[in-house]
């Protein structure tokens, strides 16, 4: 058992890698667009489980929940997204596009270029996106998903109908950046925005300087702050698409429906994407779906409550 | 001066009403007519309106107005800002107005019952159209000159005139200091922190945000009210008699125009091109200046004034204003009224 986490006996509270553990090493593959870096952890031949990151994190969101998951057998890929840590583009001429379809299709090209036939998605965030996207549109590669916050593919098409104010208040940041004051502001400040973010996303985390920055390193990439931007125009339709995802984009503008089981998970404390009973997104899961509500958990579901999350993965890795 | 702070303790204590029988005028002060409950300032109840409006013609705009006071005595213009009304006034204009100040507080573009005269004019909110419309309005009630106060859109506006037309203006107080937009620099981006802060700003550069402002406006105006003044009591009445005069058919217009405009990323009325390029230049406030913080503001923090001192080539104050938020007229009326009084005074 690799668990680190487990083989520290606290009394109540579970073990928590510190703060100065790294997911590594790195292994770096070309896939699609991108060199994508990716950490491995596990039994080849074990089922494999893709963990997705979000904005503002990185792999480190799962730097418990990889052991956990490696210990119970499975083989535990955690990829650095397009714009995060060492991944890069293959050719400069590429759009630094942070459209959906782009981080679906990154997760298809990482399984092709690793030979990984079928896999558990899980993510959060601009991850659960993407695992949520894998699973709509390649079920056959999908064993299961576990997505934090639902279903989260964008309804583009609505993005202009505006929340409640309360609701509207902690997207400041998507709004931020569909003008370039948001874009020199990310540029200049892109640890004081992701910290800001941190704090208010996640109010029970008490994570520490390096906790923080082991993360923040990540979005020192070059492309990041061109991908970031992209991601949050192209969401309410005020940035083109990449024309090589438009066949993709145009599926998922359908809203298509998750075949696969899954598991939703909230956190009760999630400061951008408030808990639900995980009704209002039930018609968007046609098999088995359990949802649920994690006691003080915030935004970054797995680095806060990773025995949850690890739970729901096992759960489909059993099924 | 004894004279004033005499008054000024009257008015503190609610005193009755013939001890300041001096005054040429009747006072109106229903505010000051109520006893002060344990030992706070006595306030407006929230039942109480600024009324009746009138209304004139001035410029490009048919303004209503509230009227208070003497109309020999020096005239004070009293100027509101988003997402307010002129009742952040009810306790300050009778206050002007009971020390013999003729107070004029005109409803700003796109709120209430001011309207444009012609549907074909430009819903515009810059800066310049809110300085001119100060003007347009003394001319049109044929005052020479003025004290001009404000806050928000209203500091912003008092600026903008006393700035550009110092002949018509005895003297500045403004809440926020020097508040003339720089829009070459609104690229320049400021401390995360208070980026946050200014959510709807950026809200309003979409047109999730021109739909969500149609739709919420009483939602997002409290919002900002309690982001702004985490320290004010008001009440649902108190909030829904300013609330209501945001109904005004522009006023989403307006408003989504002043903040586009002020990042550069909407065009001006060609009727203002000049006083905008005269303010691009970040002219001086020559006239006599009071300038107020809310220790308490949480949209624009208190400071201690002297990022702006160049600005202010004349006598200038400034005070941090204790427990107040953003809307210090109607948080803190006894700082406000004594500002303006300072002003008349000297």
């Amino acid at each position: 058992m690799t668990g680190k986490a487990f083989a520290q006996g606290g009394s109540a509270a579970p073990a928590r890698a510190p703060s100065s553990r790294r997911l590594e090493p790195l292994r770096h593959v070309d896939a699609g667009v991108l060199n994508i870096a990716w950490y491995e952890e596990g039994p080849a031949t074990g089922p494999v489980v893709m963990l997705l990151h979000g904005f503002p994190y990185d792999i480190h969101s799962y730097v418990d929940v990889a052991p956990q998951l490696a210990a119970q057998g499975c083989r535990v890929i955690v990829p650095y997204l397009r714009g995060y840590g060492p991944t890069r583009f293959r050719d400069p001429a590429t759009p630094r596009s942070g459209e959906q379809a782009a981080i679906g299709a990154d997760l298809m090209a990482l399984m092709d270029a690793l030979g990984i036939r079928r896999a558990v998605f899980a993510g959060y965030d601009w991850g659960g996106r993407a695992a949520c996207i894998g699973a709509a549109l390649w079920p056959e590669r999908c064993i299961g998903l576990v997505c934090v916050n639902s279903y989260l593919i964008q309804d583009i098409a609505r993005a202009m109908v505006p929340a409640k104010p309360e609701r509207e208040v902690p997207l400041w940041y998507q709004y931020y950046f569909q003008i370039e004051r948001g874009r020199a502001g990310l540029a200049a400040n892109r640890r004081g925005i992701a910290k800001l973010l941190w704090e208010q996303w996640s109010p029970n985390w008490d994570f520490d300087e390096a906790c923080f920055e082991r993360t923040a390193l990540s979005h020192d990439n070059p492309d990041y702050v061109d991908v970031v931007i992209h991601s949050y125009r192209h969401r309410f339709g005020l940035a083109e698409g990449d024309p090589q995802y438009a066949d993709i984009q145009r599926r998922l503008a359908a809203l298509p429906a998750i075949s696969v089981p899954a598991v939703t998970l909230d956190g009760e404390a999630d400061g951008v994407a408030p808990a639900t009973d995980g009704n209002a997104s039930a018609a968007r899961f046609t098999d088995r779906r359990a949802h649920r509500v994690i006691p003080r958990a915030g935004h970054n579901l797995p680095q806060e409550a990773p025995e949850a999350f690890v739970a729901a993965v096992m759960e489909l890795v059993k099924a | 001066m004894s004279d004033f702070v005499d008054r000024q303790r009257r008015l503190l204590l609610g005193a009755a009403l013939s001890g300041v029988a001096a005054a040429p005028f009747a006072l109106a002060g229903h505010a000051l007519a109520q006893a002060a409950p344990s030992g706070g300032p006595a306030r407006a109840s929230s039942s109480k309106r600024l009324e009746p409006l009138r209304h004139v013609d001035a410029g490009v705009l048919n303004i209503a107005y509230y009227e208070e006071g003497p109309a020999t005595g020096p005239a004070v213009i009293l100027l509101h800002g988003f997402p307010y009304d002129i009742n952040c006034y009810v306790d300050v204009a009778p206050q002007l107005a009971a020390q013999g100040c003729r107070v004029i507080v005109p409803y700003l573009r796109g709120f209430s019952e001011t309207r444009f005269r012609d549907a074909a004019t430009l819903r515009s909110g810059e800066q310049a159209a809110l300085g001119a419309d100060v003007i347009a309005l003394i001319d049109a009630l044929g005052i020479k000159r003025a004290v001009f106060a404000g806050l928000n859109w209203g500091g912003r506006g008092a600026s903008v005139a006393a700035a550009l037309w110092p002949d018509r203006c005895r003297g500045l107080a403004t809440v926020n200091s020097y508040l003339i937009q720089d829009i070459s620099r609104a690229m320049v981006p400021i401390a995360p922190e208070d980026e946050a802060a200014l959510w709807y700003e950026y809200y309003f550069q979409i047109e999730r945000g021109r739909a969500g402002l149609a739709a919420n406006r009483r939602g997002i105006a409290r919002m900002l009210w309690e982001e702004w003044s985490p320290d004010w009591d008001f009440d649902d009445a108190t909030f829904e008699r300013a609330a209501a005069a945001h109904d005004n058919p522009d006023f989403v217009d307006v408003v989504i125009h002043s903040y586009r405009h002020r990042f550069g990323l909407a065009d001006g009325d060609p009727h203002y091109a000049d006083l905008q390029r005269r303010l691009a230049a970040l002219p001086a406030i020559t006239v006599p200046a009071i300038t107020l913080d809310g220790d308490a503001d949480g949209i624009l923090p208190a400071s201690d004034g002297s990022a702006s001192a160049a600005k202010f080539s004349g006598r200038r104050v400034h005070r941090v204003v204790p427990g107040a938020g953003h809307n210090v007229p109607q948080e803190k009326p006894e700082a406000f009224a004594a500002a303006v009084m300072e002003l008349i005074k000297s």
